[in-house]
């Protein structure tokens, strides 16, 4: 087989992140892939986000996008579905972002005690005093804003974490007992939940409620541990130390 | 909308002040001595007291409704936001002078420009960020957002009469909260009507609910004169709110559902003020 000359080389921040989504949707789609940190990647970043893809002269930024760039070079995994099946899986996307993703910002940035404990310090660890404490304020005034705007500022701890539950629920409906959200094959939105939930069980926080809501539902914790194996577990050798050592650590097998 | 869909028997007050409502927040449901507002809240306690359009849903397709409403909210409010608020044109004729017509004075110079405000922080705070970087730019985005939400909208719905088969649902309430006033209102600037006007399903979904549950005969869309924008301000203060309703009959069908034993039936007064929900959500 010929051999590939131009990886996918994956840029994460220097804060040890894994980003299960980005890996897990470029693993399904059979690409080689190179994950690679840098403290300055949040700055390289064509929208400011990390992880961003790296690929010849290319630079594309989240998922969307990046989803967008690999179905441009003729990788899709969602060209089975039909227009209905594509509708509704944008749909479950969005409530994922719209619910998980809010919760997971929520929690690490308008929950005093998580803040004060674990994302300050985890924020700002790549820089000196006083820059990580100027840095992570500033965060968190933004993700405050931003919570304000959408009317999540008057929610307390109990009701962002019904709303996961709900989020939860509905997946785990939809989700059933096949092995995948679209039957047999992945798609990008399994990338994108698998992502999410795999933070979620695997982040430490303060509590365990969050992971708790999400334990409560053993077909997503089965759907979660299945990819990992799937995708993540017989490519150690391959990928970078870092993720292989964070794969370890952090694995769903406990 | 909903409460037409499941049953409820709603008689809709319009208030011209919104001090009066308790919180200062549109619509409001009063139910005996129980105050609800916002939207979501307001569908949870219909529900809750038993008036379900969504019985006959398996969990999937309860699931799916979660999903739908995530994408509506994100997809296509922004754009609406900025047709109705932010938009220069349509703002100066046609909200403004709408909404200050229902509020009472002093507050009619105030709050349809908070309202503004609030939607321009919203859209520029949640969709805003790099790599778009000017206020056209985000526009576009959000437009284009909003285009193919409605698309695929249309996809979904097919050639059935509600999302979920026959009898409307909670998703449906939603959604036509959403197209109606897109759909109705006679905007100066109105790309997104047009490109509404292109999905006949989505028209004719519109058009099936005023006509079975607003009684509203369909007459064409008439110049902003001063009288006809006053009828036309009627009917479209009740098609803004998906949760107010002016009851004329209880539907049916919904009746013969088993969520509608013979008991009593309180009677839940709705009050709503001048200014429509799903815009409410930017009340303080």
């Amino acid at each position: 087989q010929q051999k590939r000359t131009k990886d996918f080389v994956v840029m994460a921040g220097a804060d040890k992140n894994w980003y299960p989504t980005e890996n897990a949707f470029l693993q399904m789609c059979n690409l080689p892939i190179r994950v690679v940190c840098r403290a300055n990647a949040e700055y390289m970043s064509p929208s400011g986000k990390v992880p961003f893809i790296h690929v010849g002269n290319q630079v594309v930024s989240e998922l969307g996008p990046i989803v967008q760039f690999v179905k441009a070079k003729g990788h899709s995994l969602s060209d089975g579905l039909d227009e209905v099946q594509k509708a509704e899986m944008k749909a479950y996307m969005e409530l994922v972002n719209n619910m998980l993703l809010t919760a997971e910002l929520y929690l690490q940035w308008c929950d005093d005690v998580t803040v004060e404990e674990i994302t300050h310090p985890r924020y700002g660890s790549p820089y000196p005093w006083p820059l990580n404490r100027i840095l992570s304020y500033q965060k968190q005034w933004e993700v405050r804003r931003k919570m304000k705007a959408i009317g999540w500022a008057g929610k307390t701890l109990e009701q962002v974490l019904e709303d996961v539950d709900q989020c939860c629920q509905a997946l785990s409906q939809r989700l059933g007992t096949q092995p995948y959200f679209f039957n047999k094959q992945p798609t990008e939105l399994d990338a994108l939940v698998f992502g999410h939930l795999f933070t979620i069980l695997t982040t430490q926080l303060t509590t365990d409620e969050l992971s708790e809501k999400v334990k409560n539902y053993s077909n997503l914790t089965a759907f979660c541990r299945r990819i990992e194996q799937q995708y993540f577990e017989g490519h150690d050798k391959d990928s970078s130390t870092t993720v292989a050592a964070r794969s370890a650590k952090r694995s769903l097998l406990r | 909308a909903y409460a037409k869909f499941s049953g409820a028997p709603l008689t809709v007050n319009t208030i011209h002040n919104s001090w009066r409502a308790p919180k200062g927040e549109v619509p409001v449901l009063i139910s005996e001595d129980i105050v609800i507002s916002q939207p979501a809240k307001i569908l949870n306690f219909l529900r809750r007291q038993k008036y379900n359009a969504d019985y006959e849903l398996s969990a999937k397709q309860g699931a799916d409704t979660l999903a739908y409403i995530a994408l509506l909210e994100e997809k296509l409010l922004p754009a609406l936001l900025h047709t109705f608020w932010v938009e220069a044109e349509n703002y100066c004729s046609v909200t403004k002078p709408w909404f200050a017509s229902r509020i009472a004075f002093p507050l009619s110079l105030y709050l349809p420009g908070k309202m503004s405000r609030e939607a321009l922080n919203r859209i520029l705070l949640t969709r805003g960020g790099p790599p778009l970087y000017s206020l056209t730019e985000v526009e576009a985005q959000i437009y284009r957002d909003a285009k193919e939400c409605l698309n695929l909208l249309s996809k979904r719905l097919g050639t059935s009469q509600f999302f979920f088969g026959d009898t409307p649902t909670t998703l449906d309430a939603f959604v036509f909260g959403f197209l109606a006033p897109i759909y109705k209102v006679c905007f100066p600037r109105v790309q997104l009507q047009e490109h509404l006007k292109q999905l006949p399903n989505l028209c004719r979904f519109c058009d099936d609910i005023l006509t079975c549950y607003f009684r509203l005969t369909l007459s064409g869309h008439s110049p902003a004169g001063q009288d006809t924008a006053d009828a036309n301000l009627q009917k479209l203060t009740q098609l803004v709110n998906k949760e107010s309703n002016l009851i004329e009959k209880m539907d049916d069908n919904l009746r013969k559902s088993p969520q509608h034993p013979p008991r009593k039936l309180t009677t839940l007064k709705l009050a709503v003020g001048g200014e429509g929900s799903p815009l409410n959500r930017l009340s303080p």
